[in-house]
């Protein structure tokens, strides 16, 4: 068991910088997720821990080794691949045996430790087929198998569950999360999906363009997020960002929106953001509708209805109740509390605090 | 639809009887060999031609290799040939392998390619000279050997490039995986690579047999007795200022066709997948 530790690491390839100043510590038994769009830097951080890509500056560390230059074989990682990246000429349990061949573990040992991971992944009974014979959930699972077979240091998992389908991949994750718990590993998630962060995650790393956006427990980085780009890359549906004026206090959009008691804020360029869920449809004569504006659409999810209404040249969206009825253009009032709503700067894309 | 039906008739009569003439103009010539070299030579020359041998013999084959030392020529082809596609394919699978995945300054990866392959711009017997003093100097002319060095120089770029296109081909996850799981670069190469890259192998090692089973320019130059003389220049050495020995010629040339077929057989399923290899992803 070990944590893992990054001091100002940097990579470049060629003129592009993937990874820039990068300062992170992976706790001992917890994971970590770094979520972030494509091209953040998230894969690559991984790679440089698995020895896959050298640093171009700056230390990691797994436990107290510093791995700069370390060769994979002596990191005592292991890796789940995005494409599980299975041997495609070894049966199924060669597959899950070969970190152990490698290792020269006796053939019968080899044997007892394959059946019993297989077993744990449910695998037993597919031994000895090849990995084409297989459905894309079973080669997760030999993916998966493969990296719990030894006990390594740290789990590295990239995109694991990006290649399954949706039904396959809720049920993948929650037995990824009761595998990590039981297993006690160091583990490094990869995704750019944020529900998984969400679900997984001990720590979530948001990463944008090779920089650390935030770093927090799920509840932080969704409750108080630091940045513009935290603030829409979390929640499904997105946060509304919704640009406008805040001057002494009150909040005015070109599209009509007005909200007091944003304290004694003054932004010029500001950001005002608010989820969906903390926006509520008003009865009509209600009190305190920060706007009415017809219906966009609605869509009923199931346990509530996503309302998207037409501010101005902005859309925003409400989660109401799933008895929620209205049709298209129709004009409601939305409102919210203030305490719930967030103020951005556009200029430095942080967060103004009020 | 009578119409479609009619007109997919006519495309497959088409199509039939182009594979027909593609197989007569390329196994006709074969079949002739085959046939002169079980005829008397008076049958030979029969006009009109004797299509199939009326009295069949094997007195060429005789003459061939138990009178003439074809045999001992046969042996010196095999043992060049299957040397220098050893080599070819041991050394051309690495290089081949270093080329498609180390990385590599600015352009040199390209550049680096590009220099082994301009080896086989110039004709071969643009070198024959300077071959022929270098292993003069060496004492090597006459000598299997130098017939080897001279053809591994020549399928040594080929291997290369065919081997660096079919490793480029595999995903790099695989070898990735493997080192993760305790491989090394070696371990990565020789445990994943090289088996899932088999139908290149088989692919890059016929070309190479065939190109050097049927050499004839250097050999002729390099070689000069039976010590290291190949099956090219003995069949060759039939045509004599008096005489050209059809008979012997055909039997000489029809035997040395067998091990080459025979070998494509043998690698055909490997072959067919190879030459692919690249068109089908996954």
């Amino acid at each position: 068991m070990a944590s893992v530790v990054f001091q100002h690491v940097v990579k470049k390839f060629g003129a592009f910088t993937a990874v820039s100043d990068l300062n992170l510590e992976v706790r001992d038994k917890k994971l970590l997720v770094l979520l972030g769009p494509s091209g953040c830097g998230k894969t690559t951080t991984m790679r440089m821990v698995a020895g896959l890509e050298e640093v171009t500056a700056g230390d990691i560390f797994i436990g107290s080794d510093r791995v700069n230059g370390v060769l994979p074989k002596y990191r005592d990682v292991a890796m789940v691949f995005q494409s599980y990246a299975l041997y495609p000429h070894l049966s199924v349990a060669d597959n899950i045996g070969y970190p152990l061949k490698i290792r020269k573990v006796p053939e019968d040992k080899r044997r007892r430790m394959i059946m019993e991971v297989a077993r744990r992944v449910e695998l037993d009974g597919l031994l000895d087929r090849l990995p084409k014979q297989l459905s894309g959930g079973q080669r997760q699972r030999v993916a998966l198998a493969r990296a719990i077979i030894r006990t390594p240091k740290v789990f590295l998992m990239d995109e694991p569950l990006s290649n399954l389908d949706a039904k396959l991949r809720v049920q993948m994750r929650a037995e990824l999360k009761h595998l990590q718990h039981e297993l006690q590993v160091t583990t490094i998630y990869v995704t750019h999906d944020q529900i998984e962060a969400m679900t997984l995650a001990d720590r979530v790393a948001v990463m944008n363009k090779g920089v650390i956006e935030q770093l927090g427990t799920p509840r932080e980085i969704y409750n108080d997020p630091r940045t513009l780009f935290v603030a829409g890359f979390i929640g499904s549906p997105p946060m509304n960002l919704i640009d406008g004026e805040v001057k002494d206090g009150v909040f005015t959009s070109p599209g009509g929106i007005r909200v007091d008691g944003l304290g004694s804020a003054s932004v010029a360029r500001a950001v005002l953001g608010v989820r969906p869920e903390d926006i509520h449809v008003i009865p009509a004569g209600g009190a305190k509708a920060n706007i009415a504006a017809p219906i966009y659409s609605v869509e009923l999810t199931g346990e509530s209805t996503l309302v998207t209404v037409r501010a101005g040249a902005a859309l925003l969206a409400v989660r109401a109740d799933k008895n929620f009825a209205g049709d298209y253009d129709q004009i409601v009032q939305v409102g919210f509390s203030p305490e719930r709503a967030f103020v951005f700067d556009r200029q430095s894309q942080e967060r103004v605090d009020f | 639809m009578a119409h479609r039906r009619k007109s997919i008739e006519i495309q497959r009569v088409a199509a039939y009887a182009t594979i027909a003439v593609a197989l007569v103009v390329t196994l006709f010539p074969v079949y002739w060999i085959a046939a002169n070299s079980f005829k008397y030579d008076i049958d030979i020359f029969s006009i009109p031609p004797q299509w199939i041998p009326a009295n069949p013999t094997l007195k060429h084959y005789r003459a061939a290799f138990i009178e003439r030392p074809f045999l001992i020529y046969a042996l010196n082809s095999l043992i060049i040939a299957v040397s220098t596609t050893l080599v070819s394919v041991v050394f051309g699978s690495l290089a081949g392998y270093a080329l498609a995945r180390f990385q590599y300054p600015g352009r040199w990866r390209y550049q680096i390619s590009f220099w082994i392959l301009s080896t086989r711009m110039m004709p071969p017997i643009v070198t024959i000279i300077p071959l022929y003093i270098a292993f003069n100097h060496l004492g090597m002319l006459n000598t299997k050997p130098a017939v080897i060095i001279a053809y591994t120089a020549f399928n040594l770029p080929f291997a290369t490039w065919m081997m660096k296109s079919y490793f480029q081909d595999l995903p790099v996850e695989l070898e990735e995986a493997a080192m993760v799981d305790g491989d090394t670069r070696l371990g990565a190469f020789l445990h994943v690579a090289l088996p899932l890259a088999r139908p290149g192998l088989a692919a890059t090692a016929i070309f190479c047999l065939i190109i050097s089973w049927n050499e004839f320019l250097l050999a002729l130059i390099l070689t000069l007795t039976e010590r290291s003389q190949t099956l090219p220049i003995g069949i060759a050495g039939r045509v004599t200022q008096y005489n050209t020995y059809w008979g012997e010629i055909s039997a000489a040339g029809f035997t040395a066709c067998i091990p080459i077929v025979i070998f494509a057989f043998v690698v055909q399923k490997h072959l067919v997948r190879g030459i692919s290899f690249g068109a089908v992803k996954g």
